[in-house]
């Protein structure tokens, strides 16, 4: 089997866990290429059936036009369940402190909302798309995370991981006991992916992504060296130097904290060159957030973030 | 392009951080933002901390030691490479374990200056427990023993020794220096007495873990509702070993049933047949009450009992473990409620040998004992068939996985 064979035989392998280890999952999909994929692997892994759960999007309000319709457009081809929950809602009814600043993205806020909706379906395991390539806290996870019912991570008490058995017990024997209020498990199937090997796996399979991925002109603001799209949620001053570039982006976001890069490439191929020559990487060129603090990400993990 | 899967093990500061910065950063594998991240003053290789590639957590930082298991990865034209970079401290064994599960080959690393400690010993157990078949002892800080040949052969003669008594066969021994880069990529030019390969053309020709066993195994995960022709449920699993081919008669446990194979899935393409390691969906002629946990299998050899003769390794660090007490023993899907009976020996870390021990078991221990199932399973011996042969302990109060066992040929033999 060559890698992308093995790749692809791992994530269906998980994705086969889940469904006989757990009893009510959730795909968490936001509309990026890493969630895409997800999609593209589940739909796999459980054909001719369907994928026994739904996807959901923990919508942050701050979403690019193109990656929404690219839901619903995804979701109506594959006949999934899509389960939307608003941070904007969960702002409201938590009374929390909205974002604010120039780049007032809701990244962190997004972690309320997802917890709540845990809470409301009983998930007790949610699909993420996270890749231990694209940061350092990440490349401690295990595949199958245990995290409290308040969805943090403890790191330093990780259950053993062995082969490919996955231990996915929460709660005890007592099925009624368990159902909500316990732990619940993060899943990443494409833990082992690197972006390259994303890109080539697309490529091969001949998925849709949403035409942010592929060159395009676009109004941006310039902010230390990166390019930010103007958008309504975007605070823009005098100060602000606008430019229109050809972009794309390498990342989906919170439309505030990601950043596109200058781009020609307008094929999968394209766009598989860009990356191999590229000298930066996937998120220290496109995530704003990540870079306010070196242990940015393990902060927002440890509070339940994905 | 294929993917090896790797891990290095050694002892704190033997420089195992130091020596996978240095393969990322050698192969090119690290961007230019990440190691802003890691730089110091200086130019050059030497100004980076190397080991702060994958050291992500912030206490270990703070502390400086590598606490739990962190993948890396980096690709050469020829393959993918699954790096772990596990800890070595001896509490932390437990992950170390974990880490080198499933690997296809292991770096032992000594410190020229240290030679062989307790915890190479250890290491090396680790690797014969879990029957890595790579294994290359890379001699470290060679440039910090003025890259004398007689410190690397008695440190390799030393550790002959030691891989005889635990087994450890084919083992190649590299001197290296992770911080200076000598044999990593290239030849060292200080080590011309040095006639074998560099670490990174040795890895470049390991082969992936590839098993013989011929006999047919397929481990059911969950069940896929049929849409199209009859009312059958489909088999979502994994091909542990041998084919899988439609007309094939197997037998199916725990059951006890036999049937044959009406289709295979393959992704979305019927296939005629299935290889060993893919994982396919498989439809049935009369197969009656299966679902996750059941065995499909073909051939001579299966083994079905309810006492396994183990070898265990102890990794709940909370808990002892507790003899009478019943476990959830799991090999890939199935699962059974077990206890502990007799333990034949505790290893000895000195001897490397398995002594009667009338201490409690706990964390890093390795015992041979005997497993007592509620019921009888299927299963084959870890040495013809690893992923049919070892397993985990889990403990049902805290879900907590508390051991990993291998199912040794003597629960084979006849009584
Ligand atoms: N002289 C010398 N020092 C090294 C070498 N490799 C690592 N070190 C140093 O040994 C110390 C421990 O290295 P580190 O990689 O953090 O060890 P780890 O605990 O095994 O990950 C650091 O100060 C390194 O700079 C080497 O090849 N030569």
């Amino acid at each position: 089997m060559n890698h992308l064979d093995q790749l692809e035989a791992e994530a269906i392998y998980i994705f086969r866990e889940v469904a006989g280890q757990f009893r009510r999952p959730v795909l968490l999909f936001s509309g990026g290429k890493d969630s895409t994929v997800l999609i593209h692997l589940a739909m796999k892994a459980f054909y001719p059936g369907k994928p026994p759960f739904p996807v959901m999007h923990i919508d942050t309000g701050h979403n690019f036009e193109e990656a929404l319709t690219f839901r619903d457009k995804l979701v109506a081809q594959t006949g999934l369940e899509l389960i939307v929950r608003k941070v904007a809602d969960t702002i409201k009814a938590k009374n929390l402190t909205d974002a604010t600043g120039k780049f007032p993205s809701r990244n962190a806020l997004q972690s309320y909302t997802l917890l709540d909706a845990i809470d409301e379906f009983s998930f007790d395991a949610c699909f993420g798309g996270g890749r231990r390539d694209e940061e350092k806290a990440r490349a401690k996870e295990r595949i199958f995370s245990i995290r409290a019912a308040d969805g943090s991570w403890k790191p330093y008490n990780q259950r053993p991981e062995l082969w490919n058995i996955y231990n996915g017990r929460i709660g005890s024997d007592d099925r009624a006991q368990a159902i909500a209020h316990t732990q619940n498990v993060r899943v990443f199937p494409i833990s082992n992916w690197s972006e390259l090997d994303v890109w080539r796996y697309i490529q091969r399979e001949g998925i849709a992504l949403p035409a942010l991925y592929f060159a395009h002109t676009r109004r941006c603001i310039r902010y230390e060296g990166r390019l930010i799209a103007v958008s309504d949620y975007l605070n823009i001053d005098e100060q602000d130097e606008l430019v229109t570039k050809k972009v794309r982006y390498r990342t989906v976001g919170d439309m505030t904290c990601t950043a596109a890069v200058e781009s020609e490439a307008i094929t999968i191929a394209e766009v598989i060159d860009e990356i191999s020559a590229s000298a930066i990487s996937e998120r220290g060129e496109t995530r704003i957030d990540d870079r306010c603090s070196d242990a940015a990400m393990e902060d927002r993990k440890l509070k339940g973030y994905f | 392009m294929d993917i090896l899967r790797l891990i290095t093990a050694g002892n704190v500061d033997d420089g195992k951080s130091t020596l996978i910065g240095r393969l990322l950063y050698d192969t090119k594998n690290i961007k230019d933002d990440v190691l802003e991240s890691v730089a110091k003053p200086g130019s050059g290789a030497t100004a980076i901390n190397l080991a702060h590639i994958t050291d992500g957590l912030r206490a270990e930082r703070e502390q400086g030691i590598t606490i739990d298991v962190a993948y890396k990865y980096f690709t050469t034209p020829n393959r993918k490479y699954i790096i772990t970079d596990a800890p070595g401290h001896f509490q932390y064994t437990k992950n170390l374990v974990t880490g080198a599960s499933g690997v296809d080959a292991i770096i032992i690393l000594i410190d020229a200056v240290n030679g062989i400690t307790p915890q190479t010993r250890r290491h090396s157990q680790v690797a014969a427990f879990l029957a890595i078949k790579n294994v290359v002892v890379a001699i470290n800080k060679m440039d910090a023993q003025s890259y004398s040949e007689a410190v690397f052969t008695a440190i390799k003669n030393d550790y002959l020794t030691i891989a005889d008594q635990l087994g450890l066969k084919n083992i190649t021994f590299i001197p290296i220096s992770a911080l200076m880069g000598d044999n990593i990529l290239e030849e060292s030019p200080n080590m011309r007495w040095y006639a074998g390969t560099p670490l990174m053309a040795w890895l470049e020709q390991c082969m992936p873990n590839e098993c013989n066993f011929s006999e047919t195994r397929f481990s059911v995960q969950c069940t896929i509702p049929q849409l199209h022709e009859g009312n059958g449920l489909g088999y979502a699993g994994k091909l542990l070993s041998g084919a899988l081919t439609v007309g094939q008669t197997l037998s199916i446990y725990p059951t006890g049933a036999t049937a044959t194979v009406a289709k295979i899935l393959h992704g979305y393409n019927a296939v005629a047949a299935a290889n060993a390691g893919d994982n396919v969906v498989v439809y049935l002629n009369n197969e009656g009450n299966i679902g996750r946990g059941a065995l499909l299998c073909a051939g001579e050899k299966l083994n079905i009992s309810n006492h396994l003769d183990v070898t265990i390794c102890w990794l709940n660090d909370q808990q002892k473990l507790q003899p009478g007490k019943y476990y959830l023993l799991r090999i890939n899907t199935t699962e059974q409620k077990c206890r502990i009976g007799n333990i034949s020996g505790k290893l000895n870390l000195d001897t490397l040998t398995y002594e009667p021990n009338e201490e409690p078991v706990s964390v890093n221990d390795f015992i041979r004992a005997t497993l007592i199932l509620d019921a009888p399973i299927a299963f084959d011996p870890f040495e013809n068939l690893p992923e049919n042969g070892r397993g985990i302990l889990i403990d049902v109060e805290t879900n907590y996985t508390s051991a990993a066992f291998t199912i040794s040929l003597r629960s084979v033999a006849p009584l």
